[in-house]
């Protein structure tokens, strides 16, 4: 009975001793083919180039619903918020090309709307492999579909008299302008408060941008100009203050005008209030302008 | 101690190292993040680079494409493009797409040869 329950036990320890080995090769020394892994598993660094070359892609093919399924092979938690982040990233390295498009395609997103992309292919029938989702191809014209004109040269015979052509000067058309494609709807401002708090630097002009979901945008360029200069900034550059933010140090005793490059009103006539400390001092105040898409 | 024992003894032994095996190789493998390109399975690396080629399709930058696919390593970027090409006409691809992936295969591998 005793050398029964010592086999026992040593047969139970054998087994345990057997699967820690084995569970040690197959987690630690020899884990299973790191092949065929999903894309959220990749690196945040690949992870951002594989949402950047999304967003080129949309931009070339204006593909929305083939963009959404790629994106969700990232796993985001929340998808707009990942791209608005990395445009911010880009702007910061001056990747504005790539910043513009994730921009678009988060916009995009964001409005779940006929969204104009910067370029757009004609729509073909066929139905696409990964995602179900219709690719977007201009077939090129087959050699036969093109005609050819030959054209001969005419022989001069002698005696042959030639008569002169008279060759009118008729004015080249000049060259129309493209229209560029917009983001939606021009932004309104919807407030312009000015703002005395002691605590902010001098001068202090707040922008926040937000999208007509009362989302903040970032990426967003924003012009502003006085009598003797003008300077241009991105919103987003400081997200612990939202991703729409941006501000700016107005010049004392200047007037300022600011508008969004994508299309705004204009606040006009900003010239940083004079305001006073509760001990009477004097300092200059700011503003802080929202401008919002209807 | 008898033999047959130490056969048991053995035996419980290797029993144990296959199920430890089979545990953590297939029923809960180990889950691996912060992965490189490479490893993508051959569907998503296919649609990759079919998203550079949708991209290079109106950009017409072939060193702006090479750049996009040089994420997945040391083979050079027509090699990277003709693979996903054979993976695209092998998998059923619409032919739109194989004529993508097909007009950029032939924009690296002339832009390669103006490189070499």
């Amino acid at each position: 009975m005793k050398r029964s329950l010592w086999l026992f036990l040593t047969l139970l320890c054998a087994l345990s001793l057997g699967t820690g080995v084995g569970l040690s090769y197959a987690w630690v020394v020899s884990p299973r083919s790191l092949t065929d892994s999903q894309p959220a598993a990749l690196r945040s660094d690949f992870k951002d180039q594989f949402r950047a070359v999304i967003a080129a892609s949309y931009a070339a093919t204006g593909n929305l619903p083939r963009a959404q399924a790629r994106l969700t092979l990232l796993e985001d938690s929340n998808p707009i918020e990942a791209l608005n982040a990395q445009a911010q990233r880009a702007i910061a390295v001056g990747e504005f090309l790539q910043a513009d498009q994730i921009t678009a395609l988060a916009l995009a997103l964001e409005n779940e709307a006929d969204f104009p992309a910067p370029f757009s292919l004609p729509p073909t029938s066929d139905a696409s492999s990964p995602g179900n989702i219709d690719s977007t191809v201009t077939p090129f014209p087959s050699p036969d579909a093109l005609s050819f004109v030959f054209t001969g040269t005419p022989e001069i015979v002698a005696g042959q008299t030639i008569e002169a052509t008279v060759i009118l000067n008729t004015p080249t058309p000049r060259p129309t302008r493209t229209p560029m494609p917009t983001y939606g709807a021009p932004f309104r401002l919807v407030s312009q408060e000015a703002v005395c708090n002691p605590n902010l630097p001098d001068g202090l002009l707040q922008i926040v941008v937000y999208n007509s979901s009362r989302r903040q945008l970032a990426g967003v360029k924003v012009i502003i100009t006085w009598d003797t200069g003008g300077e241009e900034f991105f919103t987003g550059f400081k997200p612990e203050l939202g991703n729409g933010y941006a501000d700016f140090l107005m010049l004392p005793d200047t007037s300022h005008a600011v508008q969004l490059a994508l299309g705004s009103e204009i606040a006009v006539n900003l010239v940083p209030p004079v305001c006073q400390t509760p001990g009477g001092d004097p300092y200059l105040g700011g503003y802080k302008l929202t401008f919002q898409q209807p | 101690m008898k033999a047959s024992n130490l056969f048991l003894i053995l035996f419980a032994f290797l029993l144990g190292i296959s199920a430890g095996l089979a545990y953590g190789w297939f029923i809960d493998p180990v889950d691996f993040y912060d992965l490189t390109p490479d490893t993508l399975r051959a569907d998503y690396k296919t649609d990759y680079v079919l998203m550079t080629a949708e991209a290079y399709r109106v950009e017409q930058d072939p060193g702006s494409a090479a750049r996009r696919l040089a994420i997945f390593g040391v083979q050079s970027p027509s090699t990277i493009a003709t693979e996903a090409l054979v993976y695209a006409r092998a998998n059923g691809f619409p032919e739109s797409d194989i004529a993508i992936l097909q007009e950029l295969v032939t924009a690296l591998q002339a832009w390669s040869g103006i490189r070499q």
